[in-house]
């Protein structure tokens, strides 16, 4: 299934699809070390509206805003859907 | 209070024998630490991305040892990649790229993270595209020697390159010295020719003159972000097969930052954490330090009396107690709290928490107009406007860091502390109330939040105005968390109260003898005093001097916020330092008494009688307008000097000072108003 990463909730996982929308947020994802294709999940999102906290791989954790996550296009695999 | 160690710059005329090794890394991968565990420096370090803005040299411990060739280290902001995206990040690639003409390399030293060794190696490639022949690598942060000899054999068989594993933390000098002396690339492969695509934007970062270079390729449009980003994809790509073939699993975050950040970055309690954290520190420097000054207090008071029972009556006797330990000595007791607040903010920047406090007030600060990376500036600015001035550097947007910048002065420094610790204690009644907080601490609390929330609304009305623009995004990673090192704190806490007493020694200490000379001088003439008490001969004495009279000149323009001609004075030298408000206090308030017994500033404060209406000078009213006031002004030299170098004129140092002066002003009308 495709979604935005904005979509996911806390403790959700999903792949990275498409991040070229923004250049300056493409940039720095890549330079975080993130790929498209690689798993990314959401650790917490600050209220109301605030930034959201990801985990991407083993080491990396890193925020961003909830506007710049509706940029971001996820895919969701089947068998992790039903196993949140 | 504290400065920036002011870089030298003077370009170095390339001496035969001294040799340059910038460090290059990304943020926060441990190259300050390295640098100062190298030449002995004092280095900012941080747990959090962006602390370095600017290049700084210091010479190898070892170079007196071995005087063949000096090698002297050049310590750099961090980046991700040879793309830059804000102002600090082009120091560092145009030093790389030496476009810096003042520099002498031989080596450059790639310094990657144990930690995140996927993208540190992707950065790595793109250097080692550059300058390969002239690199050497050492990976930080290997604190349980997870890198094994073969993978570091393939690694440098791979690089073409040495490879050093370390811990900057625990580190044995000597293999590090001897790594970095001797070692050199392989060349077996051509390395170092590669020109480097960068956008016109990033290229904006860069200075001016090097847009020309021969290494630079400028390519605008949509062609120039794909070629950007194909290079870092390239290079993490290849970073990625890489790693993938070694022995050794990558880094793997422990399970408690995880199970940290579930609670400190949760939506409800996230925020309470981050007001608890707030409100202890500074409670913590309000009461625990209460009891040391208090002693402090005393022994300086002692020590004034006992010389000043030696000494023959007189205008040096009066120098030595009024000027130096009513004026400075004054000063100088509020040394446990600076320590004390350095101890404290030490402890939290090494933890890791600040980027998260950045997150939580993401939100806020994002309806202020300002993004997540204008919070880090701020967040210095609790110790000092200028090294926050210069964090601001790391701003990609230039309305935006405009904005930051000329509100920064607002945030509550450590040169406030004295003021607002003495008016406090004098003059707020301490009770408690709910049962755990104190009015006192309460107070000082509210002045610090005062402070930001103004800065945040002049940033709010200048980002609808004349900086008009909305935040820039928000992408910041979170560094693992860390256990503080209470030896770290200490020795930060220790040397920024060195500086204080450095400060009230030098520039403090001159300037009180100024105030006291013209405290002191000119003298009245003999018989205008004859047949008064002695009491009363000091007192007309005091108002005849110079600034007497200079005080009695501005009374006009201060007693509408309730402020007396001395009050003024003191106010008026605080736009020296504002530190020195106290001191002027302590000289002012001793040359006008003649008590064999003295007491302290505070107890005499308290007493003060108006002379014409037999009322007290101070009372709650005046204090809290003086304390408005010096929440708002801008009452310190350096920050202006710093405000027109980082801005290239004076306009904005102008603008700022000016809207400050004003804010002060009103407000401590109006407060006065309100309480009086
Ligand atoms: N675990 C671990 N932490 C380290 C090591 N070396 C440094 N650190 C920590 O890493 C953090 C960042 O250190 P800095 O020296 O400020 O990093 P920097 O590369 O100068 O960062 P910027 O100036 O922001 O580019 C600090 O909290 C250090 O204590 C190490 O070997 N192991
Ligand atoms: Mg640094």
């Amino acid at each position: 299934m495709i979604k935005t990463l904005a979509e996911l909730k806390a403790g959700e996982e999903a792949h990275l699809k498409d991040f070229t929308k923004n250049p300056a947020l493409h940039f720095k994802l890549l330079s975080l070390g993130v790929l498209p294709g690689d798993l990314i999940k959401v650790l917490s999102c600050a209220p109301f509206g605030g930034p959201i906290a990801f985990k991407h791989g083993e080491a990396t954790t890193f925020a961003m805003r909830k506007k710049e996550a509706k940029e971001i296009i996820v895919q969701i695999n089947a068998q992790e859907e039903r196993a949140p | 209070m504290d400065k920036m160690p002011v870089q030298d710059s003077t370009p170095i005329t390339a001496e035969a024998s001294l040799k340059h090794l910038p460090l290059i890394g990304l943020p926060n991968a441990g190259k300050s630490t390295l640098f100062n565990l190298l030449t002995g420096g004092s280095r900012k370090v941080s747990n959090y991305s962006g602390i370095t803005v600017e290049a700084s040299r210091g010479e190898l411990l070892t170079n007196s040892n071995d005087s063949s060739i000096l090698y002297e280290l050049i310590d750099l902001p961090g980046i991700y990649n040879l793309t830059p995206t804000s102002y600090d990040e082009g120091v560092t690639v145009a030093t790389l790229l030496e476009l810096e003409p003042q520099y002498n390399f031989e080596k450059v030293i790639i310094l990657l993270d144990w930690h995140r060794i996927a993208p540190s190696l992707g950065m790595a490639l793109g250097v080692l595209k550059r300058v390969g022949n002239k690199a050497i690598i050492i990976i930080n942060k290997d604190d349980d020697q997870e890198v094994t000899i073969e993978d570091r054999k393939k690694l440098q068989d791979i690089l073409g390159v040495p490879v050093l594993p370390i811990t900057a933390l625990d580190a044995d000098l000597q293999t590090i010295d001897h790594f970095i002396r001797t070692e050199k690339p392989y060349s077996k492969k051509d390395l170092g020719a590669e020109s480097l695509p960068i956008t016109p934007l990033s290229a904006s970062y860069l200075p001016s003159s090097l847009t020309g270079h021969n290494q630079l390729k400028i390519i605008p449009g949509k062609k120039g972000e794909e070629a950007v980003a194909n290079e870092i994809n390239c290079n993490l790509e290849e970073s990625h097969r890489i790693l993938d073939g070694l022995q050794t699993k990558n880094f793997k975050r422990s399970g408690l930052s995880e199970k940290i950040d579930k609670i400190v970055l949760h939506p409800l309690l996230g925020g309470l954490i981050f007001f608890a954290i707030f409100y202890l520190i500074f409670n913590a420097i309000y009461s625990w330090a209460g009891p040391i000054m208090g002693l402090t207090e005393q022994v300086v008071l002692m020590t004034g009396d006992w010389i000043g029972s030696y000494l023959p009556q007189g205008v040096f006797k009066s120098l030595i107690v009024d000027a130096l330990f009513s004026g400075v000595g004054g000063v100088v007791i509020f040394l446990p709290q600076i320590m004390i607040l350095f101890f404290l903010l030490s402890l939290l920047e090494q933890s890791g928490y600040i980027s998260r406090a950045a997150f939580i007030s993401d939100r806020v600060m994002s309806f202020f107009g300002l993004g997540g990376k204008a919070f880090l500036p701020y967040m210095s600015g609790y110790a000092c406007a200028i090294p926050g001035i210069m964090a601001a550097r790391t701003i990609p947007s230039q309305k935006e860091r405009l904005a930051t910048i000329m509100t920064l002065p607002l945030i509550t420094c450590s040169a406030r502390l004295p003021v607002y610790i003495l008016l406090i204690g004098t003059f707020v009644p301490s009770y408690t109330v709910f049962k755990i907080f104190n009015t006192q601490a309460l107070s000082f609390f509210f002045l610090y939040f005062l402070g930001s929330f103004m800065a945040l609304i002049i940033a709010k009305i200048l980002r609808l105005s004349a900086f008009k623009g909305g935040p820039s995004n928000f992408l910041i990673d979170l560094p693992q968390y860390e256990r503080p090192s209470i030896r770290a704190a200490l020795k930060q806490s220790w040397q920024k109260g060195r500086n204080f007493l450095k400060k009230a020694g030098t520039i403090i200490l001159a300037l009180s003898i100024l105030i006291w000379l013209l405290s002191t001088f000119p003298k009245v003439s003999q018989e205008k005093i004859q047949g008064l008490t002695d009491q009363q001969s000091a007192s007309i004495q005091l108002e005849h001097s110079a600034l007497g009279q200079l005080g009695h000149f501005i009374e006009p323009v201060i007693e509408p916020i309730g402020m007396n001609w001395k009050i003024g004075v003191g106010l008026l030298v605080s736009f020296g330092a504002r530190e020195l408000f106290v001191s002027a206090m302590g000289t002012l308030y001793a040359l006008g008494e003649v008590d064999e017994e003295s007491e302290g500033l505070r107890a005499k404060l308290i007493a003060e009688v108006d002379p014409d209406t037999g009322k007290k000078v101070f009372d709650l009213a005046t204090a809290w307008s003086i304390l408005f006031f010096f929440v708002f002004s801008l009452q310190c030299t350096s920050t202006l000097a710093i405000l027109k170098k980082e801005t290239g004129g004076w306009r904005i140092p102008l603008i700022t000072f000016t809207y400050m002066l004003v804010l002060a002003y009103g407000s401590s009308f109006i407060v006065y108003r309100l309480l009086s």
